[in-house]
């Protein structure tokens, strides 16, 4: 049984996704001792490379995206499972920070498919839990899927793609917001459908995905290539006065959902 | 800059029920093993239940709520290594987080 990650980048004209998933993919080498392939587009590929994936994956970047900061090409997404050259596939996200080898616990998981259902966001543990909307479901995060080549997990990204072809649709059903085309909410839709309206508990990652979120910032505590340690400044709001508060991590897997924060962490 | 300068000349306090809930759930993915066609939690119940039962095999409900039957002494074996090593290293950590107060 081959295992490997798959990564998505297309380079969007503020970031440097390629950039982002040669550092990821180095890390994931060091930290899971596994391959990585990458799909992207011939304009985010550098000229002369340094980095030397197992595989490289030509595909057309949908610009059809916005996000308050320019165009995200997050679309595709649903390919994974037709483009992976591996039995089993950890699917990330280029800005999550790999530290431990804990990943590889998701290939020993009874189950053909899994996600995280839970976040948890570093100096702010009683963050609430985001839902579709009010009156929906509880979002599921592409952030980390892990999927084998199966009927039942080629039936999930076949409804990834109807999910992004009816984004519209879903939106108004499910009352979200559908400006903004997100792989979380599709996939949280799409894994309800596959599994016929159900949400079956052994789609679930059972440990929290850890965000560093917003008011939140983190400094590598050491200059070296495989850092692990981090130091967590969150500006903390009380009675209309910000107090800076810390703290360390190590060895932790975290995502990084700003996205300049990601690129000075692997500078 | 360096993080001691940044934290010194930022006035910020170290926040520790921050770090105590950051290591919690550090730790609580440790304690998750996959195990003969089941997914298992290295806690003290299930750890005490195989323990005191003299069967070869038993059967169990898993994480995800599937009975299981599983040979009983390779799975004490294997939750009782995860365990041990968890909270072994939880507790170095939790030791030196103490210091930080």
């Amino acid at each position: 049984m081959s295992k490997g990650v798959l990564l998505f980048a297309f380079n969007s004209p503020k970031y440097n996704y390629y950039d982002m998933a040669v550092a990821t993919a180095k890390r994931i080498n060091h930290f899971l001792g596994l391959p990585v392939t990458l799909v992207t587009d011939e304009h985010s590929q550098p000229n002369n490379p340094t980095y030397q994936f197992d595989k490289i994956v030509i595909a057309k970047a949908d610009k059809s995206n916005r996000r308050d900061w320019g165009i995200w090409i997050n679309k595709g997404r649903y390919r994974a499972y037709e483009l992976s050259p591996y039995d089993e596939t950890i699917l990330l996200d280029t800005d999550y920070m790999v530290n431990s080898d804990r990943l590889l616990k998701l290939f020993d998981m009874p189950t053909d498919f899994c996600c995280h259902d839970t976040t948890s966001f570093l100096m702010h543990p009683t963050a609430a839990q985001e839902m579709l909307s009010v009156y929906s479901f509880k979002t599921l995060w592409a952030t980390v899927v892990m999927f084998k080549k199966t009927n039942r997990a080629k039936q999930i990204f076949e409804c990834l793609e109807m999910v992004q072809n009816n984004f519209d649709h879903y939106a108004n059903i499910h009352g979200f917001i559908s400006s903004t085309f997100r792989n979380d909410y599709a996939l949280t839709l799409a894994t309800r459908i596959a599994n016929g309206h159900t949400a079956p508990i052994e789609d679930v990652i059972p440990w929290n995905l850890v965000h560093v979120g917003k008011n939140t910032s983190v400094y590598k505590n050491t200059d070296t290539e495989f850092n692990t340690e981090y130091t967590v400044l969150f500006d903390n709001w009380t009675k209309g006065k910000i107090r800076k508060e810390y703290t360390t991590i190590k060895d932790t897997d975290f995502h990084v959902m700003n996205k300049d924060i990601f690129m000075e962490l692997i500078a | 800059m360096d993080t001691k300068t940044l934290l010194t000349e930022a006035k910020a306090r170290f926040n520790h029920n921050s770090a105590k809930a950051q290591l919690k759930d550090k730790y609580d993915s440790k304690f998750i093993v996959a195990d003969q066609n089941g997914l298992w939690r290295a806690n003290l119940e299930t750890i005490n239940f195989l323990n005191s039962s003299k069967d070869k095999e038993v059967i169990l409900i898993d994480n995800f709520n599937n009975p299981v039957k599983v040979d009983r002494k390779l799975l004490l074996t294997k939750l009782h290594d995860t365990y041990t090593i968890a909270m072994e290293e939880w507790y170095n950590e939790w030791t030196e987080l103490e210091t930080n107060r």
